[in-house]
């Protein structure tokens, strides 16, 4: 019990430590591009958490993150230009419509399994980036659109500087982690890793997998939502880019470097890859060469990720190991899992 | 104890990691702003476009024109400004295309490297950097290098555009098409939004000057595999002219298709294409009644035969047209700073920029002839119409202002 | 009239050109389970080789074809012995993400050493066949051809010879056939060679019709998952059947429906075709 506690204690400072230090990151004087760059990696880790949820907890590999990423962000610009919603309203409400698309593929996907079902979300996110591509009339097309506004002041606060829109996707970002740490530590939780571990046993044990499946999805998307709505308000253009498969695979390589089923590994995987990015800047194409192996490197030999190893390397004790081994997908049977 | 502590220390150790990248490779080129060599100092030139991905070849196309004329330049001593030497040194950051990665590449331009001018040269980049390059902290003058007419439309004060708008060519292309082969036109432009514009600016021309669309039909010419049902279907609205909106060797593809599916009228290609890289793919006999931008390479002015000696000599190859855009745009900005008087501030440059204009001596490819109040570069081009498996006579494309 | 059957010939080009790949892609998947991404980009490099061996080192196109194949097949077994083999038990996600990165790589080292430029294979069979109105080119007619031939033949590998047995009897039960003595990684590399060859020999075919350049491959392999998607993954007759209908179905839909939303009709046929049987038109099996 009481090691128990210290561990609990320690962690505590840790990540206190690390909150102080993203809140008193722009004091620092980091200059623009830094605050740019991790500004970001937080956002694009918001959407990260999302798939950490349904890859990670669930054990279902949707390749729709980015359409709905798209969707979110579409969502929350058109609300602000045409209706000129305010920032706070258009925020949440795109991402409660990105969950409602969320649970009516749901609805369709989950009827497939395995390898089907990976395919069938990858070709919808091919169907929701076409429709972004061809709808002139609402999206602009391959135009994309144009001068979306900044977040609307909030009182006396206005966001109009680059710190002030830090603070702001800072906020968002421990208000995600906050839920999803909730969320998994919580009885449902537990159902979506029983589910992923075996769905028969989940199904035998009186679990309604189909849906806590769509469950997992609608929060996932509403997460991947509001990442892209505040993608939009903060580089205020976007284009149908931004929902293409490509911007899915980054996801994956985010949640995989960081850790998939761990609560640290999104921020983790996302602030280390958009940096070794931004840093490998002068190795233009070689980084492309570069990335690929170090993909299947570490699906092959860290499949658990930074965070994964870390827990591995500082985890001694009998309980610990069980607990890493409950947590750790490469050790479930073939057949299993997705 | 001994566990929790070892724990502690991993933990410090990730954030370690996560920290030390960020650290020490963001900064990579936050190299040496004000650097000097020998007397003269350093200016850093800005560059962001896709260096990977799909349209890395348009990317490093640009780029080398401006690689061109910073050695050039520098080679010549540099520039004076107020009696200081100061050379130049171009930093150039892969976008992919992406927006928000122009924007990210932005901001450490202005901002790491103190560049006081960064180039772009895709619309969506443009709107992204156009979002803070006004921004009092860190202004800078973004030298844009897309003939898409969007770019200079939205009022952005510190916003200069080196390409002419290619509104101008439909009209003329019209002209010369509708005489020689008839009135019915069919288009094939690309689902690009410049694409998209593009079609729309050729139909307006062409049925301004008295002729008919007989169909549009937009094609990915990214992602498609096979033009030939797309061929097959323009041809069926039997047009007399086919208007091609795509990258040069898909162009090339189509024109060889239609010929081989029995067209004989005559082909309008956009900007994006160049005849000679078209030429790569397709005979010039099946090239025969094409019109399209002269290859740089054709035109016989002192500037032109200049340039592309200059740039064989440094690139082992024939430079078309996109290569040049950049060199001169950067000629104009090295002369307009040193009229300005100042290397830092984007404002006055872009003022010293419109003082320097029209230039139109052998030191650039084309005549320059003014910039106008929305930051766009008025420039003297040619077109020119394939007949005879022979490039024509060149004929001049003036814009509207 | 002869517009539609100019564009059943270019249906029928593009679909013997999907077929080829996606049966690569279905054998794959049918003995090693394993969605492999990369198939697309050998296909890729199989256009590549084709393009230097004849221009670089003056081959004759059917040379130039015969080794491009027999270069992939031996990349094809690469790969699998290092990506996918060590990833035989990992969960299905993590071969698939594998997949991922082997093509990452593979367009990410086509683009340093070649370029992002188009390239053209140099035309062969250029002439003009004229018939009813309708204009094809020989190479077409030999893509046509050729692809039912190739198709014949590995149908006749697969029921006539003892290697091709084995390989038919992983696809049903990996587990008995490796207590019947097959050995099971012999079969998986063999596999992969089969399949990798003949994404070669398609691009080899295609490569004096279509463009080569680094992402050629990602626009085929989305098709080809298409394909055997819609046809049943592991399945031989879907990824055929599916190959043509693809084909047509792009041909014939920008004719007679939409060419504007023709691409998003092809995914919606997909989704549709899953909505209703989530497991493919054809059950898996060879």
């Amino acid at each position: 019990m009481l090691s128990k506690n210290q561990k609990f204690k320690w962690s505590w400072l840790f990540y206190l430590a690390v909150l102080i230090l993203a809140f008193i990151f722009p004091a620092l004087n980091p200059g623009s591009y830094y605050i740019q760059v991790v500004s970001l990696a937080f956002i694009y880790a918001i959407a990260v958490y999302g798939l950490n949820l349904i890859e990670g907890y669930m054990g279902q590999l949707s390749l729709a993150q980015a359409g709905l990423f798209g969707f979110g962000a579409y969502a929350a610009a058109l609300l602000t230009m045409k209706l000129q919603l305010s920032f706070w309203l258009a925020v949440p409400l795109a991402s409660v419509l990105t969950a409602v698309v969320a649970f009516f593929i749901g609805l369709i996907s989950f009827r497939t399994r395995g390898h089907y079902f990976v395919i069938f979300t990858l070709c919808i996110g091919v169907i929701i980036n076409l429709v972004i591509q061809k709808w002139d009339a609402v999206t602009g097309g391959m135009n994309g659109l144009i001068g979306i506004p900044k977040p609307t002041p909030l009182g006396p606060i206005s966001f109009d500087s680059l710190k002030a829109q830090y603070y702001l996707i800072l906020v968002f970002l421990l208000l995600t982690v906050f839920v999803m740490y909730r969320l998994v530590n919580s009885l449902i939780g537990r159902t979506f890793v029983s589910i992923r571990n075996s769905e028969e046993l989940a199904a035998a044990l009186g679990i309604n997998v189909m849906k806590n499946k769509i469950l997992a999805f609608c929060v996932a998307a509403f997460f991947t939502g509001m990442a892209g709505s505040l993608y939009a308000a903060f580089i205020r253009f976007i284009g149908p880019d931004i929902s293409s498969p490509t911007l899915t695979f980054e996801f994956l390589l985010y949640l995989l470097a960081g850790g998939q089923a761990s609560i640290a590994g999104p921020i983790v995987g996302t602030l280390l890859m958009s940096g070794l990015t931004e840093s490998l800047q002068f190795l233009r194409d070689y980084r492309l060469l570069l990335f690929g192996p170090l993909l299947i490197l570490i699906v092959k030999f860290l499949p658990m990720g930074i965070v994964g190893l870390i827990h591995k390397l500082a985890s001694r004790s009998p309980f610990r190991r069980s607990a890493a081994k409950s947590l750790n997908p490469s050790k479930t049977v073939k057949g299993e899992g997705l | 104890m001994l566990r929790k502590s070892k724990r502690y220390v991993s933990l410090l150790i990730m954030v370690f990691l996560v920290v030390t990248v960020f650290v020490s490779g963001c900064g990579q080129s936050a190299a040496t702003g004000q650097g000097s060599s020998g007397t003269a100092k350093v200016v850093n030139i800005g560059w962001t476009g896709p260096l990977s991905g799909g349209a890395a070849q348009f990317g490093k196309d640009t780029l080398d024109g401006l690689n061109m004329a910073v050695d050039e330049i520098n080679s010549a001593g540099g520039i004076t400004v107020n009696g200081q030497k100061y050379t130049f040194k171009v930093v150039a950051l892969d976008d992919q295309y992406k927006p928000d990665m122009s924007a990210t590449n932005g901001r450490r331009l202005a901002t790491q490297d103190k560049a006081p001018v960064i180039f772009v040269n895709h619309a969506g980049g443009t709107y992204a950097l156009q979002q803070f390059n006004t921004d009092s902290s860190n202004p800078f003058l973004l030298a844009v290098h897309s003939s898409d007419p969007g770019v200079a439309a939205h009022g952005n004060k510190l916003t200069f555009v080196g390409a002419d708008p290619f509104t101008a060519q439909p009209d003329p292309y019209s002209k010369q098409a509708m005489q020689k082969f008839g009135k019915k036109l069919a288009l094939i432009p690309a689902v690009t939004p410049y694409g998209q514009d593009w079609g729309k600016a050729m139909t307006s021309a062409w049925t301004n000057n008295g002729g008919t669309v007989t169909g549009t039909f937009p094609m990915d010419y990214n992602t498609e595999t096979d033009y030939a049902s797309y061929v097959t279907k323009a041809l069926s609205t039997n047009p007399d002219v086919i208007f091609l909106g795509g990258p040069s060797q898909p162009d090339g593809l189509v024109i060889k298709e239609a010929r081989q599916q029995g067209f004989k009228g005559g082909f309008i290609l956009c900007d994006q294409a160049s005849m000679e890289d078209v030429a790569k793919v397709v005979s010039m006999t099946d090239l025969n009644g094409t019109i399209g931008f002269m290859p740089l390479s054709q035109l016989s002015s002192p500037g032109v035969k200049k340039f592309v000696a200059a740039f064989e000599a440094k690139y082992n190859r024939v430079p078309t047209f996109h290569n040049s855009g950049m060199y001169y745009d950067m000629k104009v900005i090295a002369k307009g700073m040193e009229k300005a008087g100042s290397v830092t501030d984007p404002a006055k440059i872009l003022t010293g920029m419109k003082q320097v204009l029209p230039i139109t001596d052998d030191s650039v490819p084309y005549q320059l002839n003014s910039i106008n109040d929305k930051g766009q570069m008025i420039i003297g081009l040619y077109g020119t119409m394939i007949s005879n498996g022979k490039y024509g006579q060149p004929f001049s494309i003036t814009p509207q202002q | 009239m002869s517009l539609f059957i100019q564009q059943i010939v270019n249906g029928l080009t593009l679909g013997s050109i999907y077929c080829l790949v996606a049966l690569g892609l279905t054998l794959i998947y049918g003995i090693m389970e394993v969605p492999n991404f990369a198939h697309g980009h050998l296909y890729m490099v199989g256009a590549y080789v084709t393009f230097f061996g004849m221009t670089l080192y003056g081959l004759n196109y059917w040379v130039s074809a015969l080794v491009a194949g027999i270069i992939i097949a031996i990349l094809g077994v690469i790969t699998e012995r290092v990506v996918f083999n060590p990833l035989r038990h990992a969960p299905s996600s993590n071969r698939f993400i594998a997949a991922l990165g082997a093509m990452m790589f593979l367009e990410a080292a086509a683009r340093l050493l070649w370029g992002a430029d188009f390239r053209s294979i140099p035309p062969v069979y250029d002439k003009v066949l004229s018939f009813a109105g309708v204009r094809v080119t020989e190479q077409r007619v030999i893509v046509i051809v050729a692809a039912i031939l190739l198709i014949i033949a590995l149908n006749l590998f697969l029921k006539r010879t003892i290697i091709g047995s084995s390989i038919e009897a992983v696809a049903q039960n990996p587990d008995g056939s490796s207590l019947v003595g097959i050995n099971v990684n012999v079969v998986g590399m063999l596999t992969f060679a089969i399949a990798s060859f003949l994404a070669a020999v398609a691009a080899a075919l295609a490569g004096p019709i279509f463009l080569v350049f680094p992402t050629m491959g990602e626009l085929i392999i989305m098709k080809a998952f298409v394909i055997i998607v819609i046809g049943g993954m592991g399945s031989i007759p879907g990824a055929i059947v599916g190959g043509y209908i693809l084909g047509l179905t792009e041909s014939l839909g920008a004719t007679y429906i939409s060419m504007d939303y023709k691409d998003v009709i092809a995914f919606l046929v997909l989704v549709i075709i899953l909505t209703i049987k989530p497991t493919g038109l054809f059950a898996k099996g060879v």
